[in-house]
C-alpha cells in the first residue's frame, strides 16, 4: 500500500470515527431532549411526596417579570424523563463512586436509611416550646388535666450519632423540652428504643416493637397497657417503601407494616373532624395506597377522635402529636374511652378550643426530634 | 457562577436542563439548517434570547451599548488619521465605562462617599445586568483596536452584535477580541471534526462545573453554616473554594470554547493549569488569561508597562491590579485581593523571583497554593471582617480545636472529590491521554472509550442536574 493510501485511509478512518462519535453522543442527547419535550407531565412525585412543577403560563407579563423563566427550569427538572432513574444514577455515583457518606442528607448504614439533621436549632425548639406554652395557657391552666411530654428521638440518634456522623445535641434537646415545659411531667423514652425498632426505609418506628415505649408512657399516665400477648399481630402483604426509600433513590430492602389488634382496636372507631367521616383504627385500604403507614388511624389529619366503647376506664386522653403517635395510640387505647389526637401542623392552635373541651383529661405532648428541630410548621 | 459576578436574578446557565435539552438542541438544529449568509442572524437571535432569559429588560441595555459602539467604531475609523479620533475614542470608552460604572459600582461609590463624608445618600440598589463586565471589555477592545488600526470597523451591525452578544462567551468569558473572530464572522467552516472536538470540550466543561465545582461549592456552603469551627474545616474550605472557583470558571471557559468550536469560532484558551504554577507571576499567566491579557494590552502597556522607572512601574502594577480586583466585584475585599497579588508580583520581581525558580518544585508549588488559597478566602468573604475571621480560623485563632466529628466526617465524604479535583487541576490526565495516543493500541482504546466516556458524562451531568430540584417532604398532604 502506498503512503498516500495509508494516509488517506487514516484520514477516512478519522472522519468515520468523528461521524460515529458525533452521531452516538448527539443521538442520545437529542433523544433525551425529544422525550423531555413530548413526555406528558406528571402531577406528583411519590418518592419526594410532593407535587411536581408544571409548565408555567407563558404571557408577556410572566416573561417581563421573569416568573416564566424561573418556573420553566423547575418544570424542566421536575418533569425530566426517567427522573427517578437519573436520581438513582446520581445517588449511585455519589455513594459508590465518589465515596460520599450522604446524598441530600440521607445516609445508609447496614441497609438502614436515616436523615442527617444537625445542628440543634435552638430557635426552632424554642418556637415549639412557645407554642406548647400557648396551648397550656389557653386551654390547660386551671383545669384538672394532667400534662405529660415526651420526645421521640429520630433514627439518627440510634444510628449515625453513634458512628461519628454530625449530630444535633440530643441531650440538650431533651433537657430543653423537659425544662421548657415545667407544667408537664417529662417521660424519657429514649432508652426504650433501638435502631431495630424503626423501619429501614422510613422515618417512623415499628408498631410491633413499641411495647417498651408504650409501657413507659402507660406507666407515667398511670394506666398501664395491655400485655403484648393480648394482641394479634398481622403483617401486611404490601411492601412499605418508606419516605427515605424514595429520597435515597437507592435500592433498599423495603419494609412491611405490622399492626397489632385487640378488642379495643377492634371496637373503636376513628372520627375525622375535617372529613366528618368514621374509619377503623387500622384502615387496611391504605396499605395499597401511597403510604402504607397511613393504615394507622388513616394517616395525617388535623383532628381525630377515637371512641373506645370497650375501655377499661372512662378516662380521656388528648394527644398533641405528629405522625408517630398514629401507631402508638392504638397501644394506649385500652385504658381510655376517648382519645383525641390534635396535629397543630394542620390546625391552628387558636381553633383547637372549638373542638376540644379540656376538663380533666390526660394530655400528652409527643413529638419526634426532627419536627422539633424544624418547628416552624407548628401553627 | 465565575469570579465576582453577583448572581442577581435568574439567567440561563449552560449547566441547566433548559439550556442543554431545550435551548441548545433547537439552536444548533436551526443554525445548521440555516443558509450560510443567515447564520449570524440565527446566532444573534439565539444569543439575545439566551441573555433575555435572565433579565429581559437588560437586553435593551446591551443592544444600546452595541448600537452606540457600532456608530463609534465607524466614526473612529473614518477619522483615524485625525486628532478628533482620540476624542471619539474617549467618548466611546466613557460611554462603556459609564454604563459599567453605573450598574456595577454606583452603590459602592455611594456607600464609600457616605462613609467618608458622614452623609446618608440613599443607595440606588440597581441590579447588575449579567455579563456586563465581560461584554463591556469586549466592546472596549473593539473600539480601541479600531482606533489603533489593528482591525477594520465592522460595517454590519448584525455581525458586530453577534460578536458582542454571542452566547457561548457572553456571561462568563473568555473575553474575546474582535480581531480573533473577525474572519469567522465573515466566513467560517463547520465540520464533523469540529463538532466532535467541540462536543468533547463541552462535556469536559460541564463535568468540571456540575460534578466537581458544584460539589465543592456544597462544602463551602456547609462551612459557612457550621457552628463547628475547626482548623481542619477552615483549611478544607480554603482548598474547596480554590478548587471550586477553578473548576467553575475553567469549566465555563471549556464550555464556551466547545460551543464556539461547534459554531465555527475558535476562542483563546483561558486557563492553562494555573494551580501547577511555581510563582504568582506564572499563576497569572495561566489564570483567566483573557482578562490578564486585556489589562496588559489596554491598560498596563499604555501606562508604560515595565519600560519605565521602577517608581512608575510600581504605580502601573498597583493600578492595574487594583482595577483587576475591582473588575471582579464592587467591594473592598476584591480590591485587596487584587492588591495582594500586586504585592507578590513586586516581591517576586525584586527579591524572591530567582530564589523561587531555584527552589525545589514542591516548595514553590506550596508557596503558590497557600497564597492563592488565602487570596480566595479574601475573595469569597462577604466582608473584610469575615475574611479576617476566616483567615484567623485557618491559623487556629481563638483556640479552636484542630478537628472534630463534623470536620472529619466531611473530610471522609469529600476525600475522593478532593483527590479527583487535585489530579484534574494538573496536566497529568492530558499527558497520559497524549502518551496513549502515540501507540496504536492506545489510540484504538481511546477511540473506543471516547464516545462511552462522553455518554457516561452526559448521563451523569443530567442526573446531577435533575436531582438538584430534589425537595422532599416526609408526609403526603395534597
Amino acid at each position: 500500500m502506498k503512503r498516500t493510501d495509508i494516509t488517506e485511509n487514516q484520514e477516512t478512518g478519522t472522519v468515520k470515527a468523528d461521524r460515529a462519535i458525533v452521531a452516538l453522543v448527539c443521538g442520545l442527547w437529542l433523544l433525551l431532549a425529544l422525550f423531555a419535550w413530548i413526555k406528558a407531565p406528571g402531577s406528583i412525585s411519590l418518592e419526594e411526596r410532593r407535587t411536581l412543577a408544571q409548565r408555567p403560563a407563558l404571557s408577556v407579563r410572566s416573561v417581563l417579570a421573569g416568573t416564566f423563566m424561573d418556573g420553566f427550569e423547575e418544570y424542566a427538572k421536575d418533569q425530566f424523563p426517567a427522573r427517578f432513574g437519573f436520581r438513582s444514577l446520581k445517588a449511585s455515583v455519589r455513594y459508590h463512586l465518589l465515596g460520599y457518606k450522604d446524598n441530600n442528607d440521607i445516609y445508609i448504614e447496614d441497609g438502614i436509611a436515616a436523615k442527617l439533621d444537625y445542628p440543634l436549632n435552638d430557635k426552632s425548639v424554642q418556637t415549639a416550646l412557645n407554642r406548647f406554652q400557648w396551648l397550656y395557657d389557653a386551654y390547660l391552666e386551671g383545669t384538672q388535666t394532667n400534662v405529660y411530654a415526651a420526645v421521640i428521638p429520630d433514627k439518627h440518634y440510634y444510628l449515625g450519632a453513634r458512628m461519628d456522623y454530625p449530630s444535633m445535641d440530643y441531650d440538650r434537646l431533651f433537657s430543653m423540652i423537659e425544662d421548657g415545659m415545667p407544667y408537664a411531667e417529662y417521660i424519657d423514652i429514649a432508652d426504650s428504643l433501638t435502631i431495630e425498632d424503626f423501619y429501614r426505609t422510613d422515618i417512623h418506628w415499628r408498631q410491633e416493637r413499641l411495647w417498651d415505649v408504650a409501657g413507659r408512657i402507660g406507666q407515667a399516665l398511670g394506666t398501664g397497657i395491655a400485655s403484648p400477648e393480648a394482641y394479634v399481630l398481622t403483617e401486611a402483604d404490601e411492601l412499605l417503601q418508606g419516605a427515605y426509600y424514595g429520597q435515597s433513590a437507592l435500592r433498599l430492602i423495603p419494609d412491611r407494616v405490622v399492626y397489632a389488634e385487640n378488642t379495643a382496636t377492634g371496637y373503636s372507631r376513628v372520627f375525622n373532624v375535617e372529613t366528618d367521616a368514621f374509619a377503623p383504627v387500622y384502615d387496611v385500604d391504605k396499605l395499597s395506597g401511597r403510604d402504607p403507614y397511613d393504615i394507622y388511624l388513616s394517616g395525617a389529619a388535623a383532628l381525630l377522635v377515637v371512641e373506645n366503647p370497650e375501655a377499661r376506664t372512662g378516662r380521656e386522653l388528648v394527644v398533641f402529636r405528629d405522625s408517630f403517635a398514629s401507631s402508638l395510640v392504638p397501644l394506649l387505647l385500652e385504658a381510655y374511652s376517648r382519645v383525641t389526637l390534635v396535629d397543630i401542623r394542620y390546625i391552628r392552635s387558636e381553633l383547637v378550643g372549638e373542638y376540644v373541651d379540656f376538663v380533666d383529661q390526660d394530655v400528652l405532648f409527643i413529638y419526634n426530634a426532627l419536627l422539633l428541630n424544624s418547628a416552624n410548621v407548628l401553627k | 457562577m465565575p469570579c465576582g459576578q453577583v448572581d442577581r436574578g435568574r439567567y440561563m446557565l449552560f449547566s441547566s436542563i433548559t439550556f442543554l435539552y431545550y435551548f441548545l438542541p433547537v439552536t444548533l438544529t436551526v443554525y445548521f439548517l440555516t443558509p450560510k449568509k443567515r447564520k449570524n442572524l440565527v446566532l444573534l437571535f439565539a444569543s439575545l434570547l439566551f441573555y433575555g432569559w435572565g433579565e429581559p429588560k437588560y437586553v435593551a441595555i446591551m443592544l444600546l451599548s452595541i448600537a452606540v459602539q457600532y456608530a463609534f467604531g465607524l466614526i473612529i475609523e473614518k477619522h483615524r488619521h485625525e486628532t478628533q479620533a482620540k476624542a471619539w475614542l474617549a467618548a466611546s470608552v466613557a460611554f462603556s465605562l459609564g454604563l459599567l460604572g453605573y450598574f456595577k459600582y454606583m452603590d459602592f461609590f455611594i456607600a464609600n462617599f457616605n462613609a467618608v463624608t458622614g452623609l446618608s445618600v440613599p443607595l440606588l440598589r440597581i441590579s447588575l445586568p449579567i455579563g456586563i463586565s465581560f461584554y463591556t471589555f469586549q466592546i472596549l477592545s473593539y473600539t480601541i483596536d479600531v482606533y489603533r488600526g489593528d482591525v477594520k470597523a465592522q460595517r454590519s451591525l448584525v455581525k458586530l452584535a453577534t460578536y458582542i452578544a454571542l452566547f457561548p462567551q457572553l456571561i462568563a468569558g473568555p473575553i474575546v477580541r474582535y480581531a480573533d473572530v473577525a474572519a469567522a464572522l465573515e466566513s467560517r467552516t463547520h465540520s464533523v471534526r469540529r463538532m466532535r472536538l467541540g462536543l468533547g470540550r463541552l462535556m469536559i466543561g460541564l463535568s468540571k462545573k456540575v460534578l466537581i465545582a458544584n460539589s465543592l461549592g456544597e462544602l463551602c456552603a456547609l462551612f459557612g453554616e457550621t457552628q463547628n469551627e475547626t482548623v481542619l474545616f477552615a483549611w478544607m474550605y480554603a482548598a474547596a473554594f480554590t478548587l471550586q472557583i477553578y473548576f467553575d470558571f475553567s469549566g465555563y471557559s471549556d464550555m464556551a470554547i466547545g460551543l464556539g468550536r461547534m459554531l465555527g469560532f475558535d476562542y483563546m484558551e483561558n486557563f492553562n493549569y494555573p494551580l501547577v504554577s511555581k510563582s504568582i507571576t506564572e499563576f497569572w499567566r495561566r489564570w483567566h488569561i483573557s482578562l490578564g491579557s486585556w489589562f496588559r494590552d489596554y491598560l498596563y502597556i499604555p501606562l508604560g508597562g515595565n519600560r519605565v522607572t521602577n517608581r512608575r512601574w510600581l504605580f502601573n502594577i498597583f493600578a492595574v491590579w487594583m482595577l483587576t480586583g475591582l473588575w471582579h466585584g464592587a467591594a473592598w475585599n476584591f480590591v485587596l485581593w487584587g492588591l495582594l497579588f500586586a504585592v507578590f508580583l513586586v516581591l517576586e520581581k525584586f527579591w524572591i523571583g530567582q530564589r523561587l525558580a531555584a527552589a525545589p518544585g514542591i516548595l514553590s508549588h506550596a508557596y503558590v497554593l497557600i497564597i492563592v488559597g488565602v487570596s480566595f478566602v479574601l475573595f469569597d468573604a462577604p466582608s473584610l471582617t469575615e475574611a479576617v475571621r476566616r483567615l484567623g480560623l485557618m491559623a487556629g485563632a481563638g483556640g479552636i480545636p484542630l478537628t472534630d466529628t463534623v470536620s472529619l466526617y466531611y473530610l471522609r465524604s469529600y476525600a475522593v472529590t478532593f483527590l479527583l479535583a487535585a489530579i484534574g487541576s494538573t496536566p497529568w490526565p492530558k499527558h497520559v491521554a497524549e502518551r496513549l495516543r502515540t501507540g496504536r493500541i492506545g489510540q484504538r482504546t481511546l477511540g473506543l472509550a471516547e464516545p462511552v466516556v462522553a455518554i457516561v458524562l452526559l448521563l451523569a451531568i443530567t442526573a446531577y442536574l435533575v436531582d438538584s430540584s430534589f425537595n422532599p417532604f416526609l408526609y403526603f398532604r395534597f
